[in-house]
């Protein structure tokens, strides 16, 4: 329920501290607006005039202003805190979204971390919120009233302490009942929830097999037998409000009556009695609270477990960059007994007792898919984080570098997917991403080059139209020609790092494509994955990559004569 | 406000529904108006029985019935808290059960048999979350509000039994805390969250930039550039939420401060009503006590009006998808005819969004048992073709026979003329055995697994830890590509058609996997008619005819080895696919 971690974050200590400095003035604002109530109250009972009982209720209603202006207070102090600590936890957040590149954070999926960023860190916040504030309340007010009702009338006192924990005591019974409950039919539960989302997924497949009109009445039948399972759960889940509810509500029923006996008998005043009734819900009152935004405190909770887990992934400090020599004609990069394994004890996804290019080679990656060609590529990117790779040593020209995740070596590359991203920005910022600095001219002339022009012309406001997410369609083909573009306006970027980039495109457009790309390839060290096999004319090595492994390398006429795996 | 009544009025998703269930409703609001009314009836008969007792009264038994009343509603208020929540989760679920059928009907009747290529699976999830919005607009907005309401008219009744002009004063006073400020608060909600959505909309964005084009901002080393642009937007989202607590935390404070006007209004009136007699002056602690229940209920009003932007947008967009129901033409006892010959003559059209046409005047015949592949960049038409054949869309000019006939009039009999096997046919969350029994309600398990050997995935089933009736994960993503379309496969044949309409099924395959799916797919259905939709040319040999879409027109047209010696471009692109040459 709360994080131990907490209170490692920066500033907590001093902010608790005056959270309780106020928790605990707000404690005796309650009980003076008690006192004084019931003291307002007791002198017109004694049918004595409004008058006379002027002062009194002026003292009640500066308690009262006192203690929810002590509420605001409260929330302005902790308020600067959750302020500044969420918005360095999302600072950092992205930060290590910088560092760790996009292969290490593959296992959260890109839907999960976007709303990590934000549904997730909402729900921090308001968790920071929640727990800090009625954590304190939870465990200066109820005793501090106690302490008091104690001096007005002990054996009541001693009835509310002894009530309080078996409160407690009840709720937790029973919130693990209904937990051993959910949890035995939680895969019901799951299944069933996300049986409408499956059904919705699939209504063309349905409507192929001629089944969607009837599915809709399974539809209601299943969200049928999901109600009665959450109505089946639910009857012993709020069963521990309902103790809650119960014995906070019965207590008070009980105190009133003993109270009323008592005072039948003599024993006491109605003054006491009324202050011991008053103030008996505020007793139970941050006990209440607390219950009702457990849920809530929970999904925040979950939450901030998750952001700080990706916080404390490792990468690769600053400062043991390597100095990385420029890619040129009679460059080399030896890579000996590299490994990567995206998980321990599973098969590396990619095993590679040595590998040696050079120059400005054209190098083509052939295998099926989930072979390891994506993995090589990302790992000659620098997308990998250390943590997976293990090489005995990288050389580039000879010098042992510790890592290609370094700038300086990524800083030569190019690297151009399957499906370009392409950003919510002008189509001139997308082109000049990898070199914002480049000028108009230059960028129209990367776009001549990469065949955009006759496309650009009939966009409404040119090379200045927004495209991406919102903005201007762009289709496979053109995403990648915006690709190319980038490629032309950085000719001093002399790895080019091809992922299967046109798998996706017909055989015209595929066309088409190949006649813009190939003047690129000039002057570069060009890999390229690819599952079409005329791109090997254009290819003077080929590497043939089999569960991980090259099994199979050389010319492209060495492999068609020796009848291997390419063929 | 104005626009969220307006458009409750026109609603055709929550109102239906309140009025059919009227009964459970009312039962609903009358357990909620009982939880309040214990909870303020117990303070009061506690204040009143305190007071009197303190009076020293003769007898325990003239303060008899304010004890056993002290105890029934201290009993009464958890139980009928409880017995709430579970008739309004009882009743809400019910609703969305009728929601979902809803909603899918709708959906049902607008999805095209072949999918649009960009409608992703996260539209389906927010509508799915916005039934999830539906459910708390009651839990939350609606039943809150109906009852904290009927508690201020209660209220104000019974205090202006005593004394009319205070009853007004009291309606005034509360009725500040139950209309005034929620509507305030409403209204400053409505400005803020449209900020705040247009911000989350940014950030949004921001954020998909950052996440999938994340290789981008590494290489480029701009990792600065990224953090500096989203700095910006957390400042001014925090900024947002700052002023939207302050004003939450501000507006309680508020509604306290009316509090306390009400506890001395309260005082004033119950001493002058009460203070002069001996006998009435137990009831200044009860009605003095009673007000702070009330309050919380009260406050619930404000908190429920202040979540109504956020229902509003779901209820907009659920209200926009309407059931369609496009009537088509029953003919029930209608033969099948023997020979099913397809027939295009002088087909036109047009999306109504586009002023180009799609199709002008395309005439192509495809025999019983031909095979034939279409080819064409995107955009050429392909799928509205196969749209048109199978009668989702209807074309504007020109006919489209089956078998002689028109072809909408087999609407009702598609499932057992038309086949389809698309690029990522969708596997259930539900054993192996039911997903392939799709294509046949009635097969047996036999001739199932018949159908999952023939399609080569025999031993590999057989294999997995629980066979035959291993659960498929959402979408089939436990099995690889390959094995997904080969499942798909069995279930069209199960289904066992003439006519297999096949839309790029092995885009997303590797050259070997492609080339053994499409060899498994045309030995299976060698007696079939096969119209398959491709964007490359391997096994293109399998076919008859091969025609190229483009503009709107067929561009070539012909037998693949007739086209690669006539036609320079086919030969071309077919020496290029198989890299016969630079």
């Amino acid at each position: 329920m709360i994080d131990r971690r907490l209170f490692k974050l920066p500033g907590i200590r001093k902010t608790l501290g005056m959270l309780v400095v106020f928790t605990i003035l707000q404690a005796f604002s309650v009980l003076f607006q008690g006192k004084y109530l019931s003291e307002s109250i007791v002198t017109l009972w004694q049918q004595r005039s409004l008058n006379e009982a002027f002062m009194v209720i002026g003292l009640f209603v500066v308690a009262f202003v006192t203690r929810h202006l002590l509420t605001v207070v409260k929330n302005y102090t902790i308020g600067n805190w959750v302020e500044q600590t969420t918005i360095q936890l999302r600072h950092d957040l992205l930060v290590k979204f910088g560092m760790l590149g996009p292969a290490p954070l593959q296992d959260k999926g890109t839907g999960n971390l976007v709303t990590l960023s934000l549904e997730g860190m909402d729900k921090v916040q308001n968790y920071f919120m929640l727990v800090l504030i009625k954590m304190c309340d939870m465990m200066i007010i109820p005793w501090i009233l106690l302490v008091y009702l104690g001096t007005v009338d002990w054996q009541e006192a001693i009835f509310l302490f002894v009530i309080y924990p078996v409160v407690i005591i009840f709720m937790i019974i029973l919130g693990y009942a209904a937990q051993a409950k959910a949890d035995k039919e939680y895969m019901n539960f799951v299944r069933l929830s996300n049986h409408f989302v499956d059904a919705l997924r699939g209504l063309p497949t349905l409507k192929q097999l001629g089944l969607s009109k009837r599915y809709a009445e399974n539809i209601y039948d299943v969200s049928e037998d999901y109600r009665k399972s959450v109505l089946s759960t639910l009857k012993i889940g709020i069963l521990s409000t309902f103790t809650l509810d119960f014995f906070t509500t019965l207590s008070i029923a009980v105190v009133a009556v003993f109270l009323g006996l008592s005072l039948i008998n003599g024993h006491i005043q109605l003054l006491p009695a009324l202050i011991m009734l008053v103030l008996a819900p505020e007793y139970f009152m941050p006990l209440r609270n607390f219950a009702n935004d457990y849920h809530a405190t929970l999904d925040g909770k979950n939450a901030l477990t998750d952001v700080l887990e990706i916080l404390e992934r490792p990468t690769i400090e600053n400062g043991s960059e390597t100095k990385v020599p420029s890619w040129q004609q009679d460059s080399t990069l030896e890579i000996t007994n590299l490994t990567v394994a995206y998980e321990k004890n599973v098969q590396p996804a990619l095993n590679i007792p040595y590998l040696k290019l050079g120059g400005y080679q054209k190098i083509g990656i052939i295998g099926k898919s989930g072979s390891g060609k994506s993995t090589l590529l990302n790992l000659l990117g620098g997308l990998l984080s250390a943590n997976i790779v293990k090489a005995q040593t990288i050389k580039v020209n000879g010098t042992t570098i510790n890592s290609l995740q370094t700038a300086l070596w990524q800083k030569q590359l190019q690297y151009i997917p399957q499906k370009p991203y392409i950003f919510h920005a002008s189509l001139a910022d997308n082109i000049a991403f990898y070199y914002p600095k480049a000028g108009k001219q230059a960028v129209a002339e990367a776009i001549k080059l990469a065949g955009l022009f006759d496309w650009v012309a009939t966009l409404p406001q040119g090379m200045e139209t927004l495209i991406g997410e919102g903005g201007q369609s762009v289709s496979g083909g053109q995403a990648q020609r915006i690709a190319l573009a980038r490629a032309f306006l950085t000719p001093n970027r002399h790895v080019l790092l091809f992922d299967e980039p046109t798998a996706h495109l017909d055989i015209e457009t595929e066309v088409a494509l190949k006649e813009t790309m190939l003047p690129l390839f000039e002057d570069k060290l060009v890999l390229f994955a690819t599952h079409r096999l005329h791109w090997i004319n254009q290819m003077d090595y080929i590497l043939v990559i089999k569960d991980g492994k090259i099994v199979e390398q050389g010319t492209p006429a060495q492999l068609n004569n020796k009848k291997g795996e390419l063929n | 406000m104005k626009k969220f009544l307006q458009q409750l009025r026109e609603d055709s998703w929550v109102l239906p529904y309140l009025r059919k269930n009227k009964k459970l409703l009312v039962l609903v609001i009358f357990l909620g108006f009982m939880t309040v009314f214990c909870g303020t009836a117990l303070m009061f008969t506690s204040g009143y029985l305190i007071s009197r007792s303190a009076q020293h009264p003769t007898n325990v038994l003239l303060v008899y019935v304010p004890i056993v009343l002290t105890r029934a509603f201290g009993i009464g208020r958890p139980t009928f808290r409880y017995v709430e929540r579970l008739t309004s989760h009882n009743w809400v679920l019910k609703l969305v059960s009728n929601l979902r059928r809803k909603l899918y009907q709708s959906l049902e009747s607008t999805t095209m048999t072949i999918r649009q290529k960009y409608q992703t699976g996260d539209v389906l999830a927010v509508l799915a979350d916005d039934i999830d919005h539906i459910e708390n607009l009651y839990l939350r907005t609606i039943f809150p509000i109906i009852i904290g309401w009927l508690l201020y008219l209660a209220v104000g009744i019974f205090i202006g039994t005593y004394n009319w002009l205070v009853g007004i004063l009291m309606l005034v006073l509360f009725g500040c805390i139950t209309i005034l400020v929620p509507i305030i608060s409403l209204i400053f909600n409505g400005v803020r969250m449209q900020n705040e959505r247009k911000l989350q909309q940014k950030f949004y964005t921001e954020l998909t930039d950052t996440v999938l084009g994340l290789s981008d901002w590494v290489i480029a080393n701009r990792q600065k550039d990224l953090i500096a642009k989203q700095d910006i937007l957390i400042n001014q989202q925090s900024h947002l939420k700052r002023i939207n607590h302050h004003f939450d935390w501000w507006r309680d404070f508020i509604i306290q401060l009316i509090v306390v006007l009400i506890v001395i209004g309260m005082l004033w009136f119950t001493s002058l009503e009460f203070g002069s007699n001996v006998k009435t002056v137990n009831w200044i602690a009860a009605f003095v006590l009673a007000i702070f229940p009330l309050i919380d209920a009260f406050k619930a009003i404000s908190e429920g009006l202040a979540e109504v932007p956020i229902h509003h947008n779901s209820l907009v967009r659920m209200n926009s998808y309407q059931n369609s129901n496009s009537n088509i033409n029953d003919i029930p006892n209608e033969v099948i005819p023997q020979n099913l010959k397809i027939d295009i003559k002088n087909v036109s059209y047009t999306y109504p969004v586009n002023t180009e046409a799609t199709f002008k005047n395309l005439n192509l015949v495809i025999p019983m048992g031909s095979k034939i592949a279409v080819l064409g960049p995107s955009g050429a038409g392909k799928t509205t073709l196969l749209n048109m054949i199978l009668g989702d869309l209807n074309p504007q000019l020109g006919s489209i026979t089956l078998g002689g006939e028109n072809i909408s009039k087999w609407q009702t009999k598609r499932s057992t003329i038309f086949a389809v096997l698309d690029q990522r046919p969708y596997l259930f969350n539900t054993t192996i055995l039911n997903n392939i029994r799709l294509g046949n309600l009635g097969a047996t398990d036999e001739q199932v697994k018949a159908a999952i050997a023939a399609v080569g995935l025999k031993e590999m089933v057989e294999a997995l830890p629980n066979g035959y009736l291993t659960i498929m994960t959402e979408g089939g993503q436990r099995f690889s590509g390959g094995e997904q379309q080969r499942f798909a496969l069995a279930r069209i044949l199960l289904q066992d058609t003439p006519i297999i309409i096949l839309d790029e099924p092995t885009v997303s395959l590797d050259p070997i996997t492609e080339n053994s799916v499409l060899e498994t797919v045309f030995k299976l259905f060698k007696d079939k008619t096969i119209i398959w939709v491709t964007h490359h040319l391997i096994g293109i040999n399998h076919v008859d005819q091969v025609v190229f879409l483009n503009d709107g027109k067929i561009e070539m047209h012909g037998q693949p080895n007739d086209l690669y010696r006539t036609n320079q471009k086919f030969k071309q692109l077919l020496d290029l696919d198989r890299g016969l040459i630079k």
